[in-house]
């Protein structure tokens, strides 16, 4: 398997403080990995990293053989590698159906000036846009609440509908920050299945931060351990279970035991 | 050069004074109080009605100026701006209100005290002079002293009393606050009223020196606008840092640039703008407050 | 539905462009021409200002880009003897461009930041106009001769204004075909993506840019709309007063544009147009009311505020939610 992401010694620095130090692992196209570690230790700077939304101190991302860790947020989605948010984070005052329908914009082949005028091109757009928010509104099972205003929707939906908007950007590489933050046994299980099907249905390479390590164990292929911003260990869900170094910042951090 | 650093100071703490109450009202409430400066000249009208019209000493007229404003500001919170950040949709609406307020306040100062000038008796006559090198009215220094105590007794009261541990805990962080037990609507109501009293006390300092009148209400805002931007919206040390540096830089520019009139106020301006553009969270200010 | 929108268009211009020249006729009130005129242009100012509310920025500079627009126009006219209706749009075009150097740097800023930096902006304005001496000071420039003829293929479009036997009618049909363009405008801006996505810019600036819009060059494309707006209204001001000062746009001009969004609503395209129309043309009745005018004003504003904080034209909503 290639490598589709690869992720070269990568570093950051606020002031003094470390966060993510020195860090390199690839992602190979087609598989679910995640990237594990206790609170703090620099997980969501990583993926902020990831995603470009933070400038690297050092160090550099590769996107099929392309360096995107310098350029823009917008032009690291356009490139097919496309983040969601740990705070929920969606567009509050419109529709679960309109949230998805403005997320396609990186397929519009219109310009905003085509669109003004009301071209053909950008009917044509429209159309799919519609039929594809159609599409993935169905995948994800949302069809009882499409017209629903997003700030009226449950925690659960909304977590759904995050992962609503990612797929609408057509994301070769979607990164998933904690998707089973405060769920609950049910739901966690009805996650993990729905991010199988991304991959197995959708074609799309899954990174994600996660602390449920129960799910974790469930759903990754490879998991990647960081500690206080360094990579401690790498490997299938199995050589991690079994790794000291894992085990040990854990115990040393929560006490949470891995892999229950 | 001593001159220019006296004035500057005494323009400088009337100006933090200001800036204070200006800064208070947003830290709790997220408002931009657009009638601040229409409070500084109701607390002026107060004084002088007090001290002209009804003969009283001074200090009375200062104290009314105070009392007045500070009903007014709860008055204020508590029967317009809180109802309506309860149901607006978006913060910004309370500008729309702030704006409606300073417009009755002018038309309230026009109706009661008249578009005149108006100006209280000097309090106490002579002048100091230090060899020429600073040369300045005792009544000025006198008001610029009661100032500066007056700033120092509003930090005092922010960091020692109950009230001012309240408010900053409300002001930094409004759900913890509210979990701890903290009464926001109570404290709210009393931010505001404070936060106008101060606005009144200035006016009613001021106005022994330099007189009120009803235009200057939106353009005393404007600068206080200023001041806690150079600060940094929100911070008590940030207002009273801006304070005392536009107070500093009308001085040096009124000096230097006086030979160019409006050009002083164009160069603060201009350079504010690109000042607040390279750091908006002003001199001391969190990011986005 | 559509329909029932061309029929309310269709309305709309018969009020404006039959029913008010008739009332006016009737009541002999022909200064309300002017009061109009003054509403259609300063509702173009508006529909700029609301721009910028729909990414998500409070805009307390129009009043800048009013004076500059001004300003530009009228020296174009009287020093270099364009014609006014090809200043009209260059007045725009400048103001576009000079927001997009301004707008670069400052629309990074966000709430109280962003308003404050272009309330700034206005004062900045005023006081470059003080002291350039193209702008002639604070004299101004004043006898700004009337807009000439317009023609195309020889074919007169819009006559002379000075050969008008009712300059004051024309002025007022003109500004009103500038608003409906205008607010057609940002209507088809509004209903097509590039308003959808302002929304996003609204509601979420960094999902926005995670969804790979680019975030930056459409604020700065925004604000230059509303920027040209904002030109195209001061210009048009100074050649009906025929005359400009610094002062012709001030702080409270500024203050003003934004308080028509907030009163007539800012989740609605025509929200500043009425806006401007109550604020403004109310303004302007409640001169009855002498030494009470500002009070009583200000006083309604206030309570418009209390029973309805989310803009008058939210009462459309109330019905939907009950129907």
């Amino acid at each position: 398997m290639s490598p589709i992401l690869q992720i070269k010694n990568i570093t950051k620095r606020y002031g003094g403080l470390t966060a993510v130090n020195d860090v390199s692992f690839d992602v190979n196209k087609g598989e679910i990995l995640s990237v594990i570690g206790p609170n703090g230790a620099g997980k969501s700077t990583l993926f902020k990293l990831i995603s470009s939304f933070v400038p690297a101190t050092s160090g550099e991302v590769i996107f099929n053989g392309e360096r995107i860790s310098s350029l823009a947020p917008h032009k690291v989605a356009r490139m097919g590698v496309v983040r969601t948010f740990q705070e929920t984070t969606i567009f509050r005052s419109m529709t679960v159906r309109e949230n998805i329908i403005v997320s396609h914009h990186l397929r519009s082949k219109a310009s905003l000036l085509g669109f003004f005028l009301g071209t053909k091109q950008a009917k044509e757009d429209e159309d799919a846009f519609a039929a594809s928010a159609d599409d993935i509104v169905d995948f994800l099972g949302l069809q009882a609440i499409r017209n629903e205003l997003a700030s009226n929707l449950p925690q659960g939906h909304l977590r759904a509908l995050g992962m609503a908007i990612g797929l609408a950007t057509d994301p070769k590489v979607i990164l998933l920050d904690e998707p089973f933050a405060g769920m609950n046994h049910d739901e966690t299980m009805k996650m993990v299945a729905l991010v199988r099907r991304l991959r197995d249905e959708r074609g799309v390479t899954v990174l994600l931060v996660e602390h449920d390590m129960p799910a974790v164990m469930k759903i990754s292929d490879r998991i990647v351990c960081i500690n206080f911003g360094q990579k401690i260990a790498e490997g299938t869900p199995q050589e991690i279970r079994e790794n000291e170094q894992v085990i040990e910042a854990y115990l040393g951090s929560e006490d949470a035991a891995i892999g229950m | 050069m001593e001159q220019i650093i006296a004035n500057g100071l005494y323009l400088g703490a009337q100006y933090a004074l200001i800036a204070l109450g200006l800064t208070l009202i947003f830290s709790l409430m997220n408002v931009l109080n657009f009638a601040h400066g229409q409070m500084y000249v109701f607390g002026g009208f107060v004084t002088y009605t007090v001290v002209v019209q009804l003969g009283l000493p001074f200090i009375v007229g200062l104290f009314a100026s105070a009392i007045v404003l500070a009903i007014m500001g709860a008055a204020i919170e508590k029967f317009l701006f809180a109802p309506v950040i309860r149901r607006s949709k978006r913060d910004e609406s309370t500008m729309l209100l702030a704006a409606g307020i300073a417009f009755f306040l002018d038309a309230v100062i026009l109706l009661a005290f008249g578009e005149k000038q108006r100006g209280v008796p000097k309090i106490v006559n002579g002048v100091f002079n230090w060899d020429m090198r600073i040369i300045m009215p005792y009544d000025r220094i006198l008001i610029g002293v009661l100032a500066i105590l007056l700033i120092v007794v509003f930090i005092g009261f922010m960091n020692y009393s109950r009230t001012g541990r309240a408010m900053r805990a409300l002001a930094q962080d409004k759900m913890a606050a509210q979990l701890m037990g903290v009464n926001v609507a109570r404290y709210s109501m009393i931010g505001f009223a404070l936060g106008a009293m101060l606005a009144g006390l200035v006016g009613g300092l001021l106005v022994t020196i330099t007189g009120v009148n009803l235009g200057m209400g939106g353009p005393t805002s404007v600068k206080a606008f200023l001041m806690i931007m150079i600060g940094g919206a929100g911070v008590i040390s940030g207002a009273i840092a801006g304070g005392f540096i536009l107070g500093m830089m009308e001085s040096v520019g009124l000096t230097v640039l006086s030979a160019y009139g409006d050009i002083t106020y164009l160069v603060i301006f201009a350079t504010l703008m690109v000042f607040l553009a390279v750091r908006p969270q002003g001199l001391m200010g969190k990011p986005w407050g | 539905m559509n329909a029932k929108k061309l029929l309310g268009f269709a309305a709309f211009l018969l009020a404006v462009f039959v029913l008010v020249p008739l009332i006016i006729k009737a009541t002999g009130r022909s200064d309300f021409y002017y009061t109009l005129t003054s509403v259609a242009l300063l509702s173009v100012g508006a529909a700029g200002v609301w721009l910028t509310f729909y990414i998500g920025r409070i805009n307390i500079g129009q009043g800048a880009y009013a004076l500059v627009g001004g300003y530009v126009s009228t020296i174009l006219v009287t020093q270099a003897g364009v014609s006014f209706w090809l200043t009209l749009p260059l007045a725009g075009l400048f103001c576009a461009l000079i927001s997009v150097l301004i707008g670069l740097p400052i629309l990074r800023l966000r709430g109280v930041y962003f308003a404050m930096v272009t309330l700034v902006l206005t004062e900045v304005a005023r006081l470059t106009a003080l002291a350039l001496p193209i702008t002639n000071g604070a004299k101004g420039i004043t006898s700004i001769p009337l807009p000439g003829e317009f023609s195309l293929f020889g074919i007169t479009i819009i006559p002379a204004f000075g050969s008008l036997a009712n300059p004051r009618f024309g002025f007022y049909i003109m500004a009103v075909v500038l608003m409906i363009i205008t607010y057609l405008v940002l209507w088809r801006i509004v209903n097509s993506r590039l308003g959808h996505l302002c929304r996003s810019l609204q509601q979420n600036e960094e999902l926005s840019a995670s969804i790979g819009v680019n975030t930056a060059y459409l604020r700065v494309l925004a604000y230059a709309i509303s920027s040209f707006f904002g030109g195209i209204a001061g210009a048009m001001f100074a050649s009906i007063a025929q005359s400009i000062y610094p002062s012709s746009f001030v702080v409270a001009d500024s203050v003003n544009f934004m308080l028509y969004c907030f009163l007539g609503g800012l989740g609605y395209v025509f929200g500043p147009m009425l806006g401007t129309l109550l604020l403004y043309f109310g303004w302007d009745l409640l001169s009855i009311a002498r030494e009470y005018q500002l009070l009583i004003y200000s006083g309604i504003m206030i309570l418009l505020m209390l029973v309805l904080p989310n803009g008058v034209l939210s009462l459309l909503d109330k019905k939907e939610g009950r129907a």
